[in-house]
């Protein structure tokens, strides 16, 4: 572990292509950095496992498409900047600004340390927007983002009776992927509405601006449709079975159709992973345009507190592209800021990525989130690890629950090992929605350290080993 | 649910609730049991309906598993390792590991 060096000029949080690009660029320039990332290997979600796939799989790397070999460069320039890479490393605390001194708490093969570093980059990157409906704690009910981890990092590959359903530009990669490894899934449930007239003027400007990415994406989306069988508008989705998914059903065109089924994966775009920069006391905002929460971001990635930088995903969602230019970006700030104490802002952007704006803007027109999802029915579970319905959370609305936070005291509802993370914002949206506010003004559960499960042990463990030095 | 693995070529052999499997080195715990056709990893405490890995990136918590001499861990975030002894968790809290029975649950 990192014994020898408690302290370091930078600690990036996470290792995909925003944290390695940010990391690479301070390493190179001299800087003492320590990346620290919860997976095993660095390339974060997008180029999961990509090391072990060009090592061990090469013949697979051309199956996972053009998006996944830029992984291979980034983290080669990684390896060699002279970074610290710390693997299978959980950050479960970061000090907030009322506390003397910025410091971390880590976990790491279930021992607890902390860190001292003089900024932080938090790079924690997206997770999956929330899908619920009925049946979705049901195993064989899992995300596409799920089985498309296990295809690069192990290469495991659904069954033919798969079906996918929901929209987001994922579903249509990952359907395009099975198609190169000679899967096609039973059918596609698309929950997109059609095109706006707004959306497809957006896309004309982001064909322009990002010819290469929008051909991809329309390639896949094509895949979709011509190979697959695509179901276009479905809503009412509900998974079936007793102890393991056995069926699916769905509605389009007032008609109830069901599937046999034993693998459902859904999707529904991504959100930014927060509960870091929340636990940090960072400032937030509701993004309507993206529909979840986001921090408060200046220049690059300066935030509300001057030693904590925030880029990549998490702190809007820009994609793989943004991400690194965003890791190019804020090394010029946090240098001035290791140099100065005093925060500094990149405001000029390159012309790389306005064009990329661009493209962002088509996406979030073209592939909103799902109305059902947003709002599911009064049966469905919201909470799957306190098991909380949106029923129950209408009611303690309705009897006059000012929020999510006083909502977990009468429902226990974000309570549970996951801490809010698969229910936040379907919680917030469902009570904005019954007492007829904004999402913005009811607010998101207050989130607080340790972010991740530690034990009274781990943490006595800790004040042992430090109480000796 | 997934295809399964008929062969490694870096195989590792693990065993869950006795049952001898096999997984690739390098698998997660949730891809070896995925990939050997398990698809139930444990129950929730609340009603004890059954859950298995739901987002694979460490979020959820819906993967898991109890690990002889690790205790309860996150199967998604977890590497498998030779003669690894994993079993299904209903209560999160290991009685044997603390000595606290749990509360009566809702």
């Amino acid at each position: 572990m990192i014994t020898q060096r408690p302290m370091c000029d930078v600690a990036v949080i996470g290792a995909g292509p925003a944290g390695l690009t940010a990391a690479s660029e301070l390493a190179e320039s001299g800087r003492d950095v320590v990346v620290l990332d919860e997976q095993g290997a660095p390339g974060g979600q997008i180029y999961k496992g990509v090391e072990k796939v060009v090592a061990d799989r090469p013949q697979d790397i051309g199956l996972l498409g053009k998006e996944y070999v830029a992984g291979k460069a980034l983290t080669r320039r990684f390896r060699q900047s002279g970074a610290q890479y710390h693997p299978g490393v959980s950050v479960w605390q970061i000090t907030s600004d009322q506390e003397p001194e910025l410091a971390l708490g880590l976990l790491q093969n279930g021992s607890a340390q902390m860190l001292h570093p003089k900024h932080v980059i938090l790079a924690t990157g997206a997770m999956e927007r929330p899908t619920p409906f009925k049946g979705w704690t049901l195993p064989g009910v899992m995300t596409v983002g799920a089985a498309q981890t296990l295809l690069k990092s192990s290469r495991l590959l659904p069954e033919d009776d798969v079906v996918l359903a929901g929209t987001g530009p994922l579903l249509y990669l990952y359907a395009a992927q099975l198609a190169s490894f000679g899967i096609r899934p039973q059918a596609i449930l698309d929950t997109r509405p059609s095109m706006s007239l707004r959306a497809a003027r957006l896309g004309l400007s982001a064909l322009t601006a990002c010819p290469k990415t929008m051909l991809a994406g329309m390639k896949w989306l094509w895949n979709a449709r011509v190979r697959v069988n695509m179901v276009r508008g479905v809503h009412s989705l509900k998974a079936q079975g007793e102890d393991h998914l056995s069926s699916v059903s769905y509605e389009t065109r007032g008609r109830r159709h069901e599937l046999s089924t034993s693998l459902l994966l859904t999707h529904d775009g991504v959100i930014p992973n927060t509960w870091l920069s929340m636990s940090a006391g960072i400032r937030h905002h509701f993004d309507s345009a993206q529909s979840c929460w986001v921090p408060d971001i200046h220049g690059a990635g300066s935030t509300s507190r001057d030693c904590i930088s925030i880029i990549g995903d998490g702190a809007r969602i820009g994609g793989a592209a943004v991400a690194a230019l965003q890791g190019e970006r804020v090394a010029y700030e946090v240098d001035a800021y290791l140099r100065t104490q005093h925060r500094a802002m990149v405001t000029t952007e390159s012309r790389a990525l306005r064009r990329q704006r661009q493209l962002r803007r088509f996406l979030d027109c073209a592939f909103p989130p799902t109305a059902d999802f947003q709002l599911p029915a009064d049966e469905t579970i919201v909470c799957r690890c306190e098991e909380v319905s949106a029923g129950e959370i209408r009611q303690v609305a309705a009897r006059g629950c000012m929020g999510p936070n006083q909502g977990k005291a009468f429902t226990r509802c974000g309570m549970g090992p996951c801490m809010g993370r698969k229910c936040a914002l379907t919680v917030s949206q469902v009570m904005a929605d019954a007492r007829g506010v904004s999402v913005g003004e009811i607010g998101h559960y207050r989130i607080r350290s340790p972010i991740r499960p530690i034990t009274v042990g781990q943490l006595a463990d800790m004040a042992l080993v430090s109480g000796e030095d | 649910m997934f295809r399964l693995r008929t062969h490694s070529t870096d195989p590792v052999t693990f065993s869950f609730e006795g049952r001898r499997l096999t997984a690739s080195r390098g698998d997660t715990i949730a891809a070896a049991l995925l990939g050997s056709g398990v698809f139930i990893f444990r129950n929730s405490p609340v009603s004890s309906s059954p859950r298995a890995p739901f987002c694979m990136i460490g979020n959820c918590y819906e993967c898991f598993v109890r690990v002889e001499a690790m205790g309860v861990v996150q199967a998604c975030l977890t590497e498998i390792t030779e003669g690894m002894k994993i079993s299904k968790v209903s209560n999160l809290i290991d009685e044997s590991e603390t000595g606290i029975k749990e509360s009566s649950k809702r």
